[in-house]
C-alpha cells in the first residue's frame, strides 16, 4: 500500500489536529438545558436512572467519538489516494488493438461495432487490478496509441472515448508490430484486440508477424452482416478522345442473402442515372458507363436497399470520383513554319497554339510547353517544358552528333515509354538523323541501331523531350503516331495523362501531385477541416483515411493571382472490409487467440472512492443514532 | 387528540417535504445528469473549463433526504435553529462529497516538456555516427530542466524503448546496435523503420507534458513513409526536431542495380548493365552469371570503381529459351562494409526460340541454310511449296517465313496474299531468295510479291519487252526424213512450252532456202504455233548461212533481252560468210547455239558459230534425244536473268544485323538474278560488281520483306556455305526481321515500394477503348527458380498466384508482400469470358522485379531533404544548437485536467468538524428562555 495523493506525513499531521478537534468537543459536555421538574419523586427517578444508565451512556459517547474519528480517518485516507503497491507485484502488461476500419462503423449491433468495442474495453480498464499496465490504441491504416502504457484508469478511459471508427481497412500486421515492440521486455505481456475481425493477415513485408511469448486474446465484435457495398468506383478519361469517359462502379453483396438494390449516379449534385439490381448472396457486380460526356466534375455514387431498410454498414454505401477539368495547355511553338508541326497540334482542341518565328522568341506570356522546331534559341524563362524536334545547335541540355546520311529506323523502343503509348514506330523511315546524347539520368526512348533518336530528360526541373531528325526528311508525319507523340509528349509535360484514376485509397499514404515550388500544401478534408500537408517532390504527402472529396491547394497565393486549388476524391472501395461478417475466432502466426479471462468488472482500483462511499455510509448511520440519541 | 393529529400532521408534513425533496433532485439528477448527451459534464468558467469526469456519483446527494427526514425524529437535546444549521451542514458535507466522486475537475496548462530521442542504429550508419549520437544523448539526459521528462528509443527495423539502468537512474540508457535475447544481430540491424519508431514514441509521453521528439537518423528508410507519419505526430502535438547523422558514408560499394533489355532474343548478343555505387573509390572483381554458369561472353571483370555510381557493362547472350537470371556478384572489393550488397540477381524471361519457316523449291538442297539457322538457336521447318500453311492462324506460329527458289506457280495466289498479310499485319519477317526460280526466272514478274520486295523484277526501260526472243532454226533437207525431222518438230514444240507466254518465238526450216514457218510471236500462242510447226516437209540441200541469215534480221528488228538462235541440222554446208554473219549477230547480243545431229557433221563449222556466237554446241547421235536439248537449251536462255559469274559482294547499307559481320572478307558469290532496287525507302544492304542489289530490306506494315536475290543453296552461294560468316549473317538477319510478338501483350507496371509489390495492367482494345471484365490472375515466380518451373508452376513452391483486381476501366491491379529477398518473374494471363460462358485468354503480360537484398544496405547517402520537411511539417528544426532549445515550450502550453477532488475532501473534512462543534456546543437558546407554551413532549435528559 502507499499512497498516491496526499503524503501520509501531511495526512498524519492533518489527522492529528481534526482528532484533537473531535475529541476536544466530546470532552466538552454538552450544556444541559434545565428543565423544571414538578414532581420530586420523578427527579429521584431521574437520579436513580442516571447513576443506572451512567456507565452506559459513557459507552454510548465512546462509540460514537469513535465513529467520528473513523469518518475522519476514511476521509483522510481517501485524501491520500492508496493504491496497492503495484510495485512489488509484477502485473500484466497489456496493450488493447481497438479496431478503427470502416466495418467498425456497422450498425448490427447498436449502436455500432465501434461504441460495443468501446464498452468491451471501458469495462476491461475498470477491471484492471492494480499492478496491471494497459495502452489503448487504435488500429485503422496505421496504428495510434491513444494512452501511455498506463495503470491510471481515467487516462485509459480517456483513451478508450478518442477511439474513432475511420473509413480505411486495418493494418493488423503494423499493429501487432507495434504491441510487440511496446511490450518487448516487459512482464506478462499480453495482446487483446477488440475487432470484428475483417483483419488482414498478420503479415507484411518482412513476413509472418511471430509473437513469441506474448499472450494474444481476442474479443469479437459484431453479429450479422448484412450489407451491400460499392466496392469500386471510378472514372477514366479515353485516351484518344479526352472529352469523353468511363465510369467504372462496382456493386457487391456480401450477405448471405439476396438483396434489391437501387444505384444512383449523381453527378454535379444531379441525378444522372438510377437503376435497380437484384444481387444474390456474395455476387460482385460490375457495371460501366462507357462513352460518358460532359461537365461533371464531382461524381457520387450511392446504394440504397430496394426494401427501403438500411443495410448494416452505411460508410460503403457512398463512393466518390471526381473527374478534373481538362486544363488548355499553352504551347508555344518556335518554327519558321511546319505544316505537320501545326496540323498535329490542331488536333487537340485543349490546347492553346502560339506560333512564333525563331527571331520574335520569346513570345509574351507564360507556356507550359515550347516546342523549337529546328532552332535551338536560349531558353528564356516562362518557356515551361520543351520539346526540340530536330535540334542542330549547342545550345541544347544534350549532345548532338554527327548526322547520319543513312536510312535509319527506330530499332530499339521503349515499348513502355508514355510517349510512344498508342504508337507503332518500327516501321517509320528516316532519311537523315542526328544522333542525341544525353546525360546518365536521361531516358532514351528510341534508338536506332546507330544511337539515340529520341531522348527524355530533365534539367534543373525543366522537363525535355528531343527528336533527332526533322520530320519532314522521313514518313513519320504520315502516320497517326506523329499526333500521338506530340500529345502524349504534351500530356506528359503537363501531367494530364491517362494513367489519371480519378480516386485514391483510404488507408494508403497519398502523393498527390502538387506545385514542386511550394514547401506545403493546405489540405481541405471532407468534413471541412484544414491542414497543411508537406510537399516532397512535387507531391504532398498524406495519409489519407476519410473518404469523400477533398482540395489541396499550394503555395501563398499571390496579391491578385489565384490560389492552386485542385479537388481529389477518396473511397474505401474494399471488398474486404466491406464483407463485414463477424469472425469468431482469430489466428495469428499459426496461434488462436483465446478469450480474455481475468478482466471483469470487478474493483476500482481507486480506493478513495470507495472510502468515500464508506464515509457516507457512516454518516448516515451515524446521524441516525445521533439523533435516536443511540449514541450521544 | 389534538397532539395526535399534530404529530401525525408533523409526520405527515416532514415525509411530503422529504419525499418532495428526494422528488425534486431526483428529477433534477435525471434531467442534468442521466440524460446529459456526453459522459461527462463541463462548462466554462473565467475561461477555465470545469468537468465533471464522472458525474452520475452525483447521485450520492439523493441521500440527503435522508437526513431531513431523520431529524423529524429527532431526540437530540439541541436547539432547532442549530438542528437545522446541523443538518444544512450534513447536507454539505455530503454534496461535497459527492461532487468529490463525481470527479470535479479542471484544465490547467502546464510547460512542462518530455522528450523521446529516436536514435537510428541501423546497419547503414557508421559506428562514429552512433558515438556522436550517444554523446548527444548523454548531453541531453545531463541539461534536461528538472521538470522535464526524457525517453529514448533506438530503432533500425523495428524500434526499441531503451530502459534506463537501474543502479544509474539518473544517466541516459546506452545506445547500442540491435540484437537479440542470444546478443546476435542478425537481421535486425537490416532495415530503419522511421514510421514505427515515431508511433511508438506516441505512447511514451504522459499526459500534462508538452511533446518533443529528436530523430538522430541519416534519414534513409526502409519500411514505412516517415514523412506521412510526421504529418500525423503533429497531430498528437509532438513538434520533431530532426538530427541528421554528418558522418561520411562507410566504404561501401553495393550493386544497385542490374539491367538486361525489355527483349531478349534466344542467339541474339545483348548488353547487361550494372550499376554498381562505391562510397569511395576502390577497386573490385565482378562475377557475372548466367543461371548457375559464369556468363559465357564476359565473365569476369576488374572494375576499378570511382566514387558514385559506376556503369558497368558485360555482354551476353541467352541460348535456352525460358527464364533466365543474371547474377553480378563482386569480390575483392578493397573496402567494403556490407558483403549484402555484393550481389544482385535480376530475371529476364526469354521467349523460346524464333521459327522459321523455309519454303524451299529444291527441298533436297535446302540443307545449307536450315543448318545455319539451327546453329543459330533458330527453329527451322523446312517444306516443299506444296507444303504452305494454308491459314493465318498456322502462319502466325512462324517468326520469319523464307521462300526460296520456288517458281510462282508452286505458290498459289491465297499463299502469296497469307504472306503479305502475315508481313503487314502481324508483323512478320520475310525473305525471298533468288536460286533458278527466284524472282523474274520464277515468273515472279506482276505479283502480288514483287509488290511486295524491295526489287524491281525487271528494269523499267525494259518494261514492254518480253525476256526472251527464240528463233529455232531447224534443217528439213532430205536427209531428216522421217525420225529425226519428227523429232525436230518435236524439239521445237518443246522450246516454246518452256519458254514463258510473253517470250518470243519463231521457227525457220531451211534446205537450200529458208522457210518461216512460225514468224515471230508471243509464245503464249502455243496451239497455233505446234499447228504451223507440224506443218514442215521435208525439202532439199542444206544452206546454213541463209537460214541464219534470215533469223538474223527477225532478231534485229525484234525487242527482247535475251535474244537466241538455235541452228538444227545433221549436214555438212557452204561456211562462205557465216563467221561474218554470226560476229554481226553477237554484236547485237544475238546468241547462237548449234545442235549436230547424226554423224555426218561439219562439226567444226558448228562449233565455230557456237563459239564465235556465244552459244553452245552439242552433238547428237539419237534423234529422240533433241526435244530434251532444246528443253535444257531453252531454259538456259530463259533464265538468262540471272548472271552466272563469280562475283564479290559489296556492303552499301549500313544494318544492325550486320554488326560484327565484315562483308569483305566474304567470298564470291557465283551467281544472282538480276533485279533494280525500288527507289526508298526500300533499303540496298548488299551490291553485286555491277550494282545490281544482293540484299534489300524494306517495311511492309508492321514487319519486313527482304530481298536476297543469289540463292541460298550449294549452286551460286556455294563458297558462302564455307565462310566463317554464313551461320551468323542468317542468324542476325532473322533475329533483326523475325516477328515481334506472338499474342497481344498488355503493358504491365511492376515496381516493389516498401517491400510491397505493385503491379498494374492497363488494357485497351483494338478500338482504344478500355478493355473491362477480365479475369486476370498474375504468377508470382521466384527467387531463384529454375526455368522448368515455370510450366508446371502450379505447385512449385515459389509459385505465388494471385488474381489481379479491376480498379478502374481498363486498369487491373494488385499488391502484395514481397517476403523474400531475389528476383522475381511476373506472368499475367487475361482471359475474356466468350459466348458460352468460357474464359478464353486474350493477352499476356510480362515484367520481372528484383527485391535483391534489404534496402538498408542500397543507399548510404543521408535523405536531408526527408528530415528537414519533416521537422518544418511539426514546427520543430533540423539540428536543434542545444538542449535548452529542445525543451524550450516556445509559448506552447498543454492543458490537463486538475482533478479537484481532494479540494472537496478537505472542504468535507472542514465541515465535518464545523458539524460535530455545531452538535456538541450549544450555540443557541443558551440562557434557556422558556419558550411560550408548555412542550407537549419534554426531552429527556442528556
Amino acid at each position: 500500500m502507499h499512497f498516491t495523493g496526499v503524503p501520509l506525513q501531511t495526512l498524519i499531521q492533518i489527522g492529528a489536529l481534526a482528532g484533537a478537534a473531535i475529541v476536544v468537543f466530546y470532552i466538552l459536555k454538552l450544556r444541559r438545558r434545565p428543565v423544571a421538574v414538578p414532581f420530586s419523586k420523578i427527579w429521584q427517578k431521574i437520579l436513580r436512572d442516571k447513576e443506572a444508565t451512567s456507565l452506559f451512556s459513557q459507552l454510548k459517547r465512546l462509540l460514537s467519538l469513535l465513529l467520528q474519528l473513523a469518518l475522519l480517518a476514511l476521509l483522510l485516507l481517501a485524501l491520500g489516494d492508496p493504491r496497492t503497491a503495484a510495485n512489488l507485484i509484477e502485473g500484466r502488461n497489456i496493450v488493447v488493438l481497438i479496431d478503427g476500419s470502416a466495418s467498425m462503423k456497422a450498425t448490427d449491433v447498436g449502436p455500432s461495432r465501434i461504441e460495443s468495442a468501446r464498452e468491451r474495453v471501458r469495462a476491461m480498464v475498470r477491471g484492471l487490478s492494480g499492478s496491471d499496465r494497459m495502452l489503448i490504441a487504435q488500429m485503422d491504416a496505421a496504428v495510434t496509441p491513444l494512452s501511455t502504457l498506463t495503470g491510471e484508469i481515467s487516462e485509459l478511459e480517456a483513451g478508450v472515448a478518442a477511439v474513432k471508427a475511420s473509413d480505411a481497412s486495418a493494418d493488423f500486421a503494423r499493429s501487432l508490430r507495434f504491441a510487440a515492440d511496446t511490450l518487448r521486455g516487459l512482464p506478462s505481456p499480453e495482446i487483446i484486440v477488440v475487432s470484428d475481425g475483417a483483419l488482414s493477415e498478420a503479415a507484411d513485408a518482412a513476413g509472418p508477424v511471430h509473437l513469441g511469448e506474448i499472450k494474444l486474446s481476442y474479443v469479437p465484435v459484431g453479429m450479422r452482416a448484412k450489407n451491400a457495398a460499392i466496392t469500386g468506383f471510378s472514372v477514366r478519361r479515353y485516351p484518344l478522345d479526352k472529352s469523353r469517359y468511363e465510369v467504372m462502379l462496382e456493386v457487391t453483396n456480401t450477405s448471405d442473402e439476396a438483396m434489391d438494390v437501387e444505384l444512383s449516379l449523381i453527378g454535379d449534385g444531379q441525378l444522372t442515372d438510377l437503376s435497380r439490381l437484384r444481387l444474390n448472396p456474395h455476387e460482385k457486380l460490375p457495371r460501366f458507363y462507357p462513352n460518358l460526356s460532359g461537365a461533371s466534375k464531382t461524381l457520387e455514387a450511392k446504394i440504397a436497399l430496394g426494401d427501403g431498410t438500411r443495410d448494416d454498414l452505411p460508410a460503403d454505401d457512398r463512393a466518390y470520383a471526381l473527374l478534373p477539368e481538362r486544363r488548355r495547355a499553352r504551347v508555344q511553338v518556335v518554327t519558321t513554319g511546319n505544316m505537320f508541326l501545326e496540323a498535329a497540334l490542331l488536333l487537340d482542341e485543349y490546347l492553346d497554339v502560339t506560333t512564333v518565328d525563331p527571331a520574335k522568341y520569346p513570345a509574351k506570356g507564360a507556356y507550359d510547353v515550347t516546342i523549337f522546331d529546328g532552332v535551338t534559341p536560349s531558353v528564356a524563362a516562362g518557356s515551361g517544358s520543351l520539346l526540340y524536334l530536330n535540334p542542330t545547335g549547342t545550345n541544347v541540355p544534350f549532345e548532338v552528333g554527327a548526322l547520319i546520311d543513312d536510312e535509319v529506323g527506330f530499332d530499339e523502343l521503349d515499348a513502355k515509354s508514355p510517349l510512344l503509348r498508342y504508337t507503332a514506330l518500327s516501321d517509320v523511315n528516316i532519311a537523315r538523323a542526328h544522333l542525341l546524347k544525353g546525360e546518365k539520368d536521361d531516358k532514351i526512348v528510341a534508338r536506332s541501331f546507330k544511337g539515340p533518336l529520341l531522348i527524355q530528360g530533365r534539367r534543373a526541373g525543366v522537363k525535355f523531350v528531343a527528336l533527332g531528325f526533322d520530320v519532314r526528311e522521313s514518313d513519320f508525319p504520315l502516320r497517326i503516331a506523329w499526333p500521338l507523340f506530340l500529345l502524349n509528349t504534351i500530356n506528359e509535360f503537363v501531367e494530364e495523362d491517362v494513367g489519371y484514376i480519378s480516386s485514391f485509397r483510404t488507408g494508403t499514404v497519398w502523393s498527390i501531385p502538387a506545385s514542386s515550388a511550394s514547401e506545403s500544401a493546405t489540405l481541405e478534408l471532407p468534413d471541412g477541416s484544414k491542414r497543411s500537408v508537406p510537399i516532397k517532390d512535387g507531391r504532398a504527402v498524406f495519409l489519407g483515411q476519410e473518404a469523400g472529396f477533398y482540395k489541396i491547394s499550394t503555395g501563398t497565393p499571390q496579391p491578385g493571382a489565384a490560389e492552386d486549388v485542385t479537388m481529389f476524391a477518396a473511397n474505401l472501395a474494399d471488398p474486404e472490409e466491406s464483407a463485414i461478417a463477424p469472425h469468431p475466432k482469430l489466428e495469428v502466426d499459426g496461434r488462436a487467440a483465446g478469450d480474455v479471462g481475468e478482466l471483469k468488472i470487478g474493483v476500482r482500483r481507486e480506493m478513495w472512492v470507495y472510502l468515500l462511499l464508506a464515509v457516507l455510509l457512516v454518516t448516515m448511520l451515524e446521524w441516525l443514532t445521533f439523533h435516536r440519541r443511540v449514541t450521544v | 387528540m389534538s397532539a395526535f393529529s399534530g404529530r401525525r400532521f408533523r409526520i405527515l408534513a416532514w415525509s411530503i417535504s422529504c419525499i418532495a425533496l428526494l422528488g425534486i433532485l431526483a428529477w433534477a439528477y435525471r434531467r442534468y445528469v442521466l440524460m446529459h448527451p456526453d459522459p461527462t459534464i463541463a462548462w466554462v468558467r473565467y475561461g477555465i473549463t470545469y468537468e465533471l469526469l464522472n458525474p452520475k456519483m452525483l447521485g450520492v446527494i439523493l441521500i440527503a433526504p435522508w437526513f431531513v427526514g431523520v431529524l423529524s425524529q429527532s431526540l437530540a437535546d439541541l436547539p432547532l435553529p442549530q438542528k437545522i444549521l446541523s443538518v444544512f451542514l450534513r447536507v454539505a458535507f455530503v454534496v461535497l462529497l459527492g461532487l468529490g466522486l463525481s470527479r470535479l475537475a479542471r484544465t490547467a496548462t502546464t510547460e512542462k516538456v518530455c522528450t523521446v530521442y529516436l536514435v537510428d542504429v541501423s546497419d547503414s550508419i557508421a559506428d562514429e555516427a552512433i558515438a556522436d549520437a550517444r554523446a548527444l544523448v548523454d548531453h541531453a539526459w545531463a541539461e534536461k530542466p528538472k521538470d522535464g521528462i526524457v525517453k529514448l528509443i533506438t530503432f533500425a527495423r523495428r524500434p526499441r524503448l531503451a530502459e534506463p539502468n537501474e543502479k544509474e537512474p539518473e544517466k541516459a540508457p546506452t545506445i547500442e546496435r540491435h540484437a537479440d535475447a542470444k546478443g546476435e544481430r542478425g537481421e535486425l540491424g537490416a532495415g530503419t523503420n522511421l514510421q514505427a519508431a515515431l508511433q511508438l514514441a506516441y505512447g511514451l509521453y504522459p499526459s500534462g507534458y508538452l511533446k518533443r521528439a529528436v530523430l538522430l537518423s541519416d534519414g534513409v528508410q526502409t519500411d514505412g513513409d516517415f514523412l506521412a507519419e510526421a504529418n500525423r505526430a503533429k497531430d498528437f502535438g509532438i513538434r520533431l526536431f530532426t538530427v541528421p547523422y554528418r558522418r561520411p558514408a562507410p566504404p561501401e560499394v553495393a550493386v544497385r542495380d542490374l539491367r538486361l533489355p525489355d527483349h531478349v532474343k534466344v542467339g541474339e548478343t545483348f548488353e547487361v548493365h550494372a550499376d554498381i555505387y562505391a562510397s569511395r573509390a576502390t577497386t573490385a572483381k565482378a562475377k557475372l552469371y548466367q543461371s548457375e554458369a559464369l556468363n559465357g561472353l564476359e565473365g569476369i571483370k576488374d572494375l576499378t570503381l570511382k566514387a558514385g555510381s559506376n556503369d558497368v557493362v558485360f555482354k551476353s547472350v541467352v541460348r535456352v529459351k525460358g527464364a533466365t537470371t543474371y547474377k553480378l556478384d563482386l569480390e575483392q572489393i578493397a573496402q567494403d562494409r556490407f558483403p549484402e550488397n555484393n550481389r544482385y540477381a535480376t530475371t529476364v524471361d526469354v521467349p523460346g526460340r524464333p521459327v522459321v519457316l523455309y519454303i524451299e523449291g529444291t527441298p533436297q538442297h535446302g540443307q545449307p541454310l536450315s543448318s545455319a539457322l539451327t546453329a543459330q538457336q533458330i527453329d527451322v521447318d523446312m517444306r516443299p511449296p506444296a507444303g504452305f500453311p494454308g491459314s493465318l492462324k498456322e502462319l502466325q506460329r512462324y517468326d520469319f517465313v523464307v521462300l526460296s527458289d520456288t517458281p510462282k506457280e508452286a505458290v498459289s495466289i491465297e499463299a502469296q496474299d497469307l504472306i503479305e498479310q502475315y508481313v503487314r499485319d502481324l508483323g512478320g519477317g520475310f525473305l525471298f531468295a533468288g536460286g533458278e526460280s527466284g524472282y523474274g526466272l520464277g515468273g515472279w514478274y506482276h505479283t502480288p510479291m514483287e509488290r511486295m520486295l524491295p526489287v524491281r523484277m525487271d528494269n523499267e526501260r525494259k518494261k514492254e519487252m518480253p525476256s526472251v526472243a527464240m528463233s529455232v532454226v531447224i534443217d528439213r533437207s532430205g536427209s531428216m526424213t522421217g525420225l529425226p525431222l519428227e523429232m525436230a518438230k518435236a524439239a521445237a514444240r518443246a522450246t516454246v512450252g518452256v519458254l514463258s507466254s510473253d517470250d518470243l518465238v519463231e521457227v525457220i526450216a531451211f534446205d537450200s532456202t529458208p522457210t518461216r514457218y512460225v514468224k515471230m510471236q508471243p509464245a503464249r500462242n502455243r496451239s497455233r504455233i505446234s499447228a504451223e510447226i507440224a506443218r514442215i516437209q521435208p525439202g532439199g540441200g542444206t544452206e546454213i548461212f541463209p537460214a541464219l541469215d534470215a533469223a538474223y534480221q527477225d532478231m534485229t528488228v525484234t525487242q527482247a533481252r535475251k535474244k537466241h538462235v538455235i541452228l538444227l541440222t545433221d549436214g555438212r554446208a557452204p561456211s562462205g560468210g557465216i563467221r561474218d554473219l554470226v560476229s554481226a549477230m553477237i554484236a547485237e547480243s544475238i546468241t547462237v547455239t548449234t545442235v549436230g545431229l547424226g554423224g555426218d557433221l561439219d562439226e567444226q563449222l558448228l562449233k565455230m558459230i557456237a563459239d564465235v556466237g556465244g552459244g553452245r554446241f552439242h552433238a547428237v547421235s539419237d534423234p529422240t534425244n533433241l526435244p530434251r536439248v532444246f528443253t535444257k537449251e531453252t531454259e538456259m536462255i530463259a533464265r538468262a536473268a540471272a548472271v552466272e559469274e563469280w562475283f564479290p559482294v559489296t556492303q552499301v547499307g549500313d544494318a544492325a544485323f550486320l554488326r560484327g559481320l565484315d562483308i569483305r572478307t566474304a567470298p564470291n558469290l557465283h551467281g544472282y538474278v538480276s533485279t533494280k532496287m525500288k527507289p526508298t525507302p526500300a533499303q540496298e544492304l548488299l551490291t553485286s560488281d555491277s550494282q545490281e542489289p544482293i540484299l534489300a530490306r524494306w517495311r511492309v506494315g508492321l514487319g519486313w520483306a527482304l530481298a536476297w536475290t543469289s540463292d541460298v543453296k550449294s549452286q551460286w552461294a556455294v563458297e558462302w556455305l564455307r565462310w566463317a560468316g554464313w551461320e551468323k549473317f542468317w542468324g542476325q538477319l532473322v533475329h533483326e526481321h523475325m516477328r515481334q510478338k506472338h499474342t497481344r501483350e498488355l503493358d504491365m507496371k511492376a515496381e516493389v515500394v516498401g517491400g510491397q509489390l505493385h503491379v498494374a495492367v492497363d488494357a485497351f482494345g483494338a478500338d482504344e477503348r478500355f478493355e473491362n471484365n477480365l479475369t486476370s490472375s498474375l504468377k508470382i515466380i521466384g527467387p531463384e527458380f529454375k526455368s522448368d518451373e515455370l510450366d508446371e508452376a502450379k505447385d512449385a513452391k515459389n509459385v505465388k498466384q494471385v488474381a489481379l483486381r479491376q480498379t478502374a476501366p481498363g486498369r487491373y491491379e494488385a499488391t502484395l508482400a514481397l517476403d523474400k529477398y531475389g528476383s522475381f518473374l511476373l506472368r499475367a494471363e487475361h482471359k475474356h469470358e466468350d459466348k458460352d460462358g468460357l474464359l478464353r485468354p486474350v493477352a499476356v503480360s510480362y515484367g520481372h522485379v528484383s527485391n535483391p537484398y534489404p534496402r538498408e544496405y542500397a543507399s548510404f547517402e543521408p535523405d536531408l531533404v526527408t528530415l528537414e520537411k519533416a521537422a518544418i511539417v511539426t514546427g520543430g528544426a533540423v539540428d536543434p544548437p542545444t538542449v535548452a532549445a529542445v525543451f524550450d515550450p516556445q509559448g506552447e502550453k498543454v492543458t490537463f485536467h486538475e482533478e479537484l477532488w481532494p479540494r472537496f475532501i478537505y472542504a468535507a473534512i472542514a465541515v465535518f468538524l464545523l458539524d460535530l462543534l455545531v452538535r456538541r456546543v450549544r450555540l443557541f437558546d443558551r440562557k434557556f428562555i422558556p419558550r411560550g407554551g408548555p412542550r407537549s413532549r419534554a426531552p429527556r435528559a442528556a
